[in-house]
C-alpha cells in the first residue's frame, strides 16, 4: 500500500503531461536538429567513412550522441520545479501529506522522463538511420543497456534533486541548474566520448558521477562488453546509494531549518 | 471533552536578512550580511477541544500561518510544545498527516489539467484508503458538495467556486479529525461564500471535525466560529467567544438619520461626524461617555426625523482598535 501511492502519482502525472505532448515533441525535434548538425560535423571530421577515431566509427559516434542526448535532455526542469516550489511556498502543500517528498517527486517525474527519452531517442534514431546508417547491436544486450539507462536517469534525478534542495538556502536554483548541465555536457561525456579527451581529463571524468549519466551507458550502447556492463552497473548502484544517503541527510537538516515563503 | 490541540509557549524566531535600500545596500548585504531576528510567533498558548471551530484573525504577517505550519509539522518551533491529536507534529509529521486535512485558498492541490476525480483517486492512494471506504466517502462528499456534474471536467475549466468545493473534498476524503482552512473563501462571490460556510458548518456538526480557520473575511469567522483568537505581532491579543468581542470592545454605536428638511448640521456635541449629506446624516457615539438614548432624544427633539437606524461598527474596525491599542 505504501508503494502504491508512488505508482499512482507516476500514472497521474504522465496523463497530466500528455496535455503537453506537442511541447514534448517540439523539444525532441529540436534535439533531432542538433543531432543532424552533429552528423554533418562528424562527416567532415571523419572524411572517409571507414576511418576510426579513438576506436569509434562514424556510426558509433553518432549513435553514441543520440543516446547521451536522449538521456540527458529527458529529465525536464526538475531542478527549477523544486526551486520554484520552495520559492513560492507551495512546498507546504506537499509537506503535510503522508508521503516522502523526494520519492514522490521521483515517481511523478519518472513517467514523463521516460516518455521523453523514448521520443527523443526515436527521432534521433530515425535521423541517424537516414543520414548515417545503422549500428550493430545484439538484441539480447538491449534489456541490459536499458537497465543502465534507467539507472542513469535515476542518478541524473538524484543529483538534480540534491541541488534542488539547496534552493532552500539559495532561493534560486537556476544558476545551479545551468552549471550542472554544463558539467554533464562536458565531463559527463554528453557531447564527446571521454576517449577524445586528454588522458588525464578522461580518466578523471570517468570516475565522476556525471559520466554514469551519459558516457557509460552510451558507450555500452555502441560497444557492449560484459565486464564493462558489470562495472557500470556496480558503479551506478554505488552512486545511487551515495546520493540517496546524502539527500536524506541534507533533507533532514534543511527541513528543520526552512522557513516557508509566503503567507 | 478532549483537547485535540495543545499549544504551549510556542515561539518561532526567524532570521531575516537586512538590506539597505538600493544597489549599494544590496552589495553591502552580499559581503557583510546583517541579520535581524524576528519573533513571528511569540509565546503563544491555547488549547482546542474536539469539534471546536476557531477563527484565527490577524493582520498580514501577524504569525497566523506560521502558527498553523507549526501545528501541521512543516515548520519547527524555536521553543515551546505542540501536541495535535496526541502527536508531536515535528517528530510524527507523516503519521499526523493521515489525520489532518488542509485547504490553502491560494495554493491549489488539484491537478490543473486533469478532472478533479483523478486527484481524488490519487489522494485515496496517498492516504492509503481501501477502495470500499473511499467510494462510500466520495459518494457522500460528492452529494453533499453537489459537484457531480463537473468532477469529470478538467480543473482548469471549472469556476473558482466549483474548484474550491473540489479542493475541500480533496482534503476531506480521508476523514481528517482536524481541518486547517487558510483563506478558503478568498476570491469567491457572496453566494458561493455562503454555500462554503454552510458546508463547513455541516461537516463540523455531523463529523465533529475540529476546524481552524484563518480568513480576512470577518463574516466567515463570525458566522462559523464561536471562538476567536486574534494574533498580532506574534502574540495572542484576544482569545474568547466571538460574540464577546463586540460586547467588550464595542463602546461605539453608529446612528444614521434621514431628516425631513435640509439641515447643515445635526447640532449634537461630542459625537464624531461620519457622513453629512443634505438629508442624511451619520454619527458615531462613544456610549461610555454619552448614552445612545440621550443622543437620540436630542436628535428627535431638534429635528423632524423620517428614518433612524442604530448600527454597530463593523467587526473589522473593532479589531483594528484592538490592534491599535496594542501598539
Amino acid at each position: 500500500m505504501g508503494f502504491n501511492k508512488y505508482v499512482e502519482v507516476g500514472k497521474i502525472s504522465l496523463s497530466n503531461s500528455l496535455v503537453y505532448l506537442m511541447d514534448f515533441l517540439a523539444k525532441s525535434l529540436f534535439i533531432g536538429l542538433i543531432i543532424f548538425i552533429f552528423i554533418n560535423l562528424w562527416k567532415v571530421v571523419y572524411g572517409d567513412s571507414t576511418s576510426l577515431i579513438d576506436g569509434f566509427t562514424i556510426n558509433m559516434m553518432v549513435w553514441y550522441l543520440v543516446m547521451t542526448e536522449s538521456i540527458v535532455t529527458s529529465q525536464g526542469k526538475l531542478l527549477e520545479e523544486i526551486g520554484e516550489e520552495i520559492r513560492s511556498g507551495n512546498i507546504a502543500q506537499s509537506l503535510n501529506k503522508p508521503y516522502n517528498f523526494i520519492v514522490f517527486k521521483y515517481a511523478s517525474g519518472f513517467g514523463n522522463t521516460f516518455l521523453r527519452f523514448i521520443m527523443t531517442f526515436t527521432i534521433g534514431a530515425i535521423i541517424t538511420l537516414i543520414f548515417v546508417g545503422g549500428i550493430n547491436v545484439q538484441l539480447v544486450h538491449l534489456p541490459l543497456i536499458l537497465l543502465t539507462v534507467l539507472f542513469a536517469l535515476t542518478i541524473n534525478f538524484l543529483m538534480m534533486a540534491l541541488l534542488g534542495i539547496f534552493a532552500f538556502w539559495l532561493e534560486d536554483a537556476r544558476a545551479l541548474h545551468f552549471i550542472y548541465q554544463k558539467f554533464v555536457f562536458v565531463l559527463g561525456g554528453m557531447l564527446l566520448p571521454l576517449e577524445l579527451f586528454p588522458q588525464w581529463l578522461g580518466d578523471f571524468s570517468r570516475v565522476l558521477p556525471f559520466s554514469y549519466v551519459a558516457y557509460h551507458p552510451a558507450k555500452l550502447w555502441v560497444m557492449f562488453n560484459w565486464s564493462d556492463f558489470v562495472n557500470v552497473i556496480m558503479n551506478q548502484l554505488f552512486w545511487i546509494v551515495i546520493f540517496i544517503i546524502t539527500i536524506a541527510l541534507v533533507y533532514r537538516i534543511c527541513i528543520e531549518k526552512i522557513s516557508i515563503n509566503g503567507g | 471533552m478532549v483537547d485535540v490541540i495543545k499549544v504551549n509557549n510556542l515561539t518561532k524566531e526567524f532570521k531575516a536578512k537586512q538590506k539597505e535600500a538600493g544597489l549599494r545596500g544590496s552589495l553591502k548585504s552580499v559581503f557583510k550580511p546583517q541579520y535581524k531576528s524576528l519573533k513571528a510567533v511569540n509565546e503563544v498558548s491555547f488549547n482546542l477541544k474536539k469539534g471546536e471551530m476557531v477563527g484565527f484573525i490577524g493582520p498580514n504577517g501577524a504569525g497566523k500561518s506560521t502558527a498553523i505550519k507549526m501545528m501541521t509539522g512543516i515548520l519547527f518551533p524555536t521553543e515551546g510544545k505542540i501536541s495535535v491529536l496526541n502527536y508531536n507534529p515535528q517528530k510524527e509529521r507523516k503519521k499526523l498527516a493521515f489525520k489532518i486535512g488542509s485547504v490553502f485558498g491560494q495554493k491549489p492541490q488539484l491537478w490543473y489539467h486533469l478532472p478533479a476525480i483523478d486527484t481524488f483517486n490519487l489522494f485515496s492512494k496517498i492516504y492509503e484508503l481501501d477502495e470500499k471506504t473511499y467510494q462510500k466517502r466520495l459518494n457522500r462528499l460528492v452529494e453533499l458538495f453537489d459537484v457531480k456534474s463537473f468532477i469529470n471536467q478538467p480543473v482548469r475549466k471549472l469556476s473558482l467556486g466549483q474548484r474550491m468545493r473540489c479542493e475541500l473534498i480533496a482534503s476531506l476524503l480521508h476523514q481528517p479529525k482536524v481541518l486547517f482552512l487558510d483563506e478558503p473563501t478568498i476570491g469567491l462571490d457572496i453566494v458561493v461564500k455562503k454555500k462554503m460556510r454552510e458546508l463547513i458548518r455541516k461537516l463540523n456538526k455531523e463529523e465533529g471535525i475540529t476546524v481552524i480557520l484563518t480568513s480576512h473575511d470577518m463574516e466567515d469567522v463570525e458566522s462559523l466560529c464561536k471562538r476567536l483568537i486574534i494574533i498580532n505581532h506574534g502574540k495572542i491579543v484576544y482569545d474568547g467567544p466571538t460574540k464577546k468581542i463586540r460586547a467588550e470592545h464595542l463602546t461605539r454605536k453608529r446612528i444614521v438619520v434621514v431628516l425631513e428638511e435640509k439641515v447643515d448640521n445635526l447640532g449634537i456635541k461630542n459625537v464624531k461626524q461620519l457622513y453629512r449629506g443634505a438629508y442624511k446624516h451619520a454619527i458615531e457615539v462613544d456610549t461610555a461617555k454619552y448614552p445612545v438614548r440621550e443622543v437620540i432624544k436630542k436628535i428627535l427633539s431638534k429635528h423632524k426625523v423620517n428614518d433612524i437606524t442604530i448600527l454597530d461598527p463593523p467587526i473589522e474596525e473593532i479589531i483594528e482598535q484592538i490592534f491599535k491599542k496594542e501598539v
